[in-house]
Parts: C-alpha cells; structure tokens; sequence
C-alpha cells in the first residue's frame, strides 16, 4: 500500500486533514466549535447515504428512518430504562441494521423512482407512528428530552465527533478502493452488467446497504446523545431530508471527502446566514446555491476543487 | 456430448414470448454464429442462456440444467456474456472494467488480465482512461476483454461488430479467432453482418422472430437461396 506512490499521496492528503481537525479548536470560537459539530454529524449522515445511494444509484428519500430506528431506540432505552449508553448506542445500531434491513431489501428489488417513492414512505410513516403508537414510549410529538449525553461542552463533543467523522470517512475511503468498492460503483452504471460479469447483485446491494445503516446508525445515537433530546420533527423532516442529500450531491456523490465538503458548506452557510436572514428563507439561499454548482458542475464541489488544483498545478509547471 | 444443450427454448417479456422453442446444440472447440434482423430475438436468445429473461424449456451447460440459474452462478459455472458495447461502466477506466469481471476467477487476475492485454494491446496503454471516452472498437474490446476476465469455458458475444469501421472488425475477428485456435474456447457470437459471421464461423443459425429457420455449416448455408436473397438481395 505505501509502496504505491499515488497511495502514499493519498494517505498524506488523511495525514493532513485529521492534524487539521485537532489543531482546529486552537484557533476556534466555541461557537463555531458547535456548528462543526453539527457539520461533522451532517458529514456522516451524508456519507452514510452516499454509500447506498451515490454508490450504487438507489436514490433513498428515506435516511432520516435510518437515522431515527437508531435515535429513538438509544433513546427510549436510555430514558425508559435507564440503559447505560455504551449499551445503548450499540442496540440503536443494530436495530437500524436489522430494521432497516427488514424495509428496505424488499425495496431494493425497485428501481428508480419507485424506491425514491417507496423510501420517503418509510421516512413519513417512521414520523406518524412515533407520535400515535405508544406516545408514552415515544414521546410523542413532543418527543422525549432530557437525555444523558456521552460528553458536555463544545471542545470533547468537538474532539468525539470529528474522531468518529474522520474514522468513518477513513473506513470507507478504504472500502471504496477495494474491487468490492469497485463492483458497488458499477451497480449504478449498469446493473445488468454487473450481474452479466457473475456478481450477486442482491449480496452487494444489501451489503451497501448494511454498511450505510451502520454509519446512519452510529452519527443517529451519537446526535441523539449530544443534543439531549429527540422529536419527531426533528428526525423525520424534509429539510433535514434535503440537507443530507444536498450535501452529499453539492460536495460530490460517489466519493468520500465529497459529501463532507458538501455538509461543511452547507452547515456554515445556514449559520452564517441566520444573522441576516433568520427564517427558513435561508434554505432558499442555499438551494439556490446549490443549484447553480448542481448545474455549473454536477459532480460538486469536490470536482470544481480537484480542477483548480490540476490548474494550478500546470500552470506551475508551464 | 455437446457443451450447450438448447431444446425448446421460450423467452418471455411480460406476455409477450420472443423465443418460440428454439433448440441447439453448441459443440466444444467451435465457434458458432447466431445471424438475424433487427428483432429476432438474438440478444434475447444469449439473454435467456444467461438467466437474465423469463423462460420455459431446457439449457443445458456441461450436462448440468441451468435454465432460470442466476447469472451469477452461470458465470461461475464457465459461461462469459460479453453485451453490446453500450453495457461498460462509462465513468471507470478500462482496468476497473476488467476487474469487475474478475469476481468469479480470483485467483487467475494476474494471468486473464495478461491475456486480454495481449489481445487487445490498446487497451493495456489505456488502462485508466474512462471508457465512456473509448471509440466503438475499443469498447467492444473491453466488453470482450470483461467476459474474458472470468476464465469462461463459453464464451457469449452480442452483435460484436455493430456500428463498427469495417478495420475494427477485422481485429475483432482475429482476435477470437486467435482465442478459439490458441485456447479452444468455444464461442457463440450473434451477428446482423452475414459476411463477418461467415469469415468466422464453423456453424451458423439463422433466427427470425424468435424460431430457428436454418442452421448449417457456413459451406452449407453459402448456397442456400433463402441466405442469398433474405441477406445479400441476390
């Protein structure tokens, strides 16, 4: 691996960005600490539905199910039955895994628009049920607050979540350069293809799948138990809907730093703008935005960057 | 014992039944060429070996029933589909084409990816080019060179020429012709260019909507009346 020049650039490039997530707080506000908080968890949620969606081209609408299966369920326990969170967290996990599972395979048998359709039911029936079905277990609308956190203050939940972004990213930067990564990219491509050249479609379906719930799992419990409460319109709404997707398609689906460029961008510019505009007016900005690279470049941010570099690069060599 | 047993083969797309009970044999070692129009059920037909369409009747590999098997364990039974050219991955290069094909055969990578870069030298200096960025003619060879990756024992090849400068497919020719005599692959192309077909082929089918009208060696075919008017306008 490091023999491999182009590698060993590679894993310069990781070497840098994690000395820069730890040398950030130095120079950072603990305001701005919080909003790269909520980056870092937008990151992973993004990453989590580039995985599935960017990789193998079944658009889910239906990611914040993921991410709320995991929430509720480390959250209900813990606030029910006072279940320690190093448990916790791993039963919301599995359960999104497991839950997910349940949904979405017999999903991934449509294509297209149907499993876009199919997959934002989910997300809408996921924020029904959790207010009518057992509220007192729920919570309700109101949902449930007053949950133990795993760490206070802006600089640990700083440190634990940057280390979980960049540790998740890290994984699947590897996963994708293996010849499974490969096979999940040419899903999307050609399936039909793919199955003609010998592979079990289903297997790498549902094995992409498996690990975006993970992800969507692990950036669930750890949000949950950062903010401290949970409701259903917090989890399950079409903004927070968008925000992933934007995020993900904005920085550069099918790639790894993508969706975290994609998910920094956003987040600061939410925050940036609420002093100017504090409404929902700001979302318009951003789609706007996102628009235009959407059009201008559609694969984001990331390619945009990657161009300037190559020209910045040939013009440093002419 | 033939190495593909084909009886009475029905295609279906819904309701609607394209292959009406073709039967076949392919020998081992030969090359044989399926030739018909546009709409003839050719693509349905290698479709149908593979597993990919709905069917009824019996396909027989080695001795053992496939019809309705994965395409996934087809392959991995030893039958290589190489698609019309449309069918590549266009945003990975042509290496990452290959690979994808190398899923059934691991353990022979380093060796098929030798033998296809030996076939098509092209394509060994253009190993990262994306091959949405490829001519017809090298597309089509990468399309062969994936099918090649997973050390098949049959070799499947939709419409090898289609669209193609009349150059490219004399090297396309050549290039399994090569295959056949060097490592006794057994292949099957379907063809709409009788010419192509015949300078290649031992054994030909000719196919019309979907039912097997004539079969024969090329020198038995070369002097039917049917062949001469329906292909050459004579």
């Amino acid at each position: 691996m490091l023999s491999d020049p182009g590698m060993r650039k590679y894993l310069v490039g990781w070497a840098l960005f994690g000395v820069a997530l730890l040398l950030f707080p130095q120079v950072a506000t603990s305001g701005t600490l919080r909003i790269f908080i909520f980056a870092n968890f937008i990151a992973i949620f993004a990453m989590s539905w580039d995985i599935l969606s960017g990789r193998t081209g079944y658009i889910s609408f239906g990611h914040p199910f993921l991410i709320g299966i995991a929430a509720y369920t480390s959250a209900m326990l813990t606030y029910h039955l006072q279940t320690p969170l190093y448990f916790s967290i791993p039963l919301g996990v599995i359960a999104t895994m497991v839950g997910g599972t349940l949904f979405f395979l017999p999903a991934l048998r449509i294509r297209g628009t149907y499993f876009a359709l199919v997959t934002l039911a989910f997300m809408e029936l996921m924020y029904q049920l959790t207010q009518v079905m057992r509220p007192d277990i729920t919570g309700g609308t109101r949902g449930l607050s007053g949950l133990p956190t795993l760490l206070t203050g802006a600089l640990p939940n700083y440190y634990l979540s940057s280390a979980v972004m960049f540790v998740i990213a890290f994984c699947l930067w590897l996963l994708i350069r293996t010849r499974l990564g490969t096979a999940l990219s040419a899903i999307s491509m050609d399936e039909d293809a793919v199955k003609s050249s010998g592979l079990d479609t289903t297997k790498l379906k549902l094995f992409a799948f498996m690990v975006s719930a993970f992800v969507a799992g692990v950036g669930g419990t750890l949000y949950v138990h950062y903010l401290g409460s949970i409701a259903p319109r917090a989890i399950f709404d079409i903004n927070f809907l968008f925000t992933i997707l934007i995020a993900a398609l904005l920085g550069g689906a099918s790639t790894i730093i993508g969706p975290i460029m994609g998910a920094f961008f956003l987040t600061f510019l939410l925050e940036y703008l609420r002093p100017y505009i504090p409404g929902t007016e700001r979302y318009f900005i951003y789609g706007s935005i996102a628009l235009i690279v959407y059009v201008l470049e559609p694969k984001g941010l990331h390619h945009i960057i990657q161009r300037l570099y190559g020209a910045l690069m040939r013009g440093k060599q002419a | 014992m033939a190495l593909l047993e084909i009886s009475n083969l029905e295609a279906f797309y819904g309701k609607a039944r394209s292959l009406h009970g073709v039967s076949l044999n392919i020998e081992p070692g030969k090359i044989v060429a399926i030739i018909g129009p546009n709409g003839a059920g050719k693509s349905t037909l290698l479709d149908s070996i593979m597993g990919i369409t709905t069917t009824t009747g019996s396909v027989k590999f080695d001795g053992q029933e496939i019809r309705a098997q994965s395409p996934a364990l087809n392959v991995k039974a030893g039958i290589g589909y190489a698609p019309e050219r449309g069918n590549l991955f266009p945003f990975m290069g042509v290496k990452d084409n290959l690979l994808v094909g190398a899923y059934t055969s691991r353990d022979k990578i380093d060796e098929n990816l030798r033998m296809v870069f030996d076939l098509f030298p092209v394509l060994e200096q253009r190993q990262t080019q994306e091959t949405g960025t490829q001519s017809g003619g090298e597309r089509q060879m990468v399309s062969l060179g994936r099918a090649l990756m997973t050390s098949p024992k049959l070799l499947l090849v939709d419409e090898p020429t289609i669209g193609l400068a009349p150059k490219v497919c004399l090297d396309i020719a050549a290039a399994l012709k090569k295959l056949n005599e060097e490592t006794g692959l057994t292949i099957v192309i379907t063809e709409q260019n009788v010419n192509f077909a015949m300078s290649l082929a031992q054994e030909l089918h000719v196919l019309e909507t979907g039912e097997l009208r004539l079969s024969g060696t090329v020198d038995e075919l070369q002097g039917e009346d049917y062949i001469k008017q329906a292909y050459f306008g004579a």
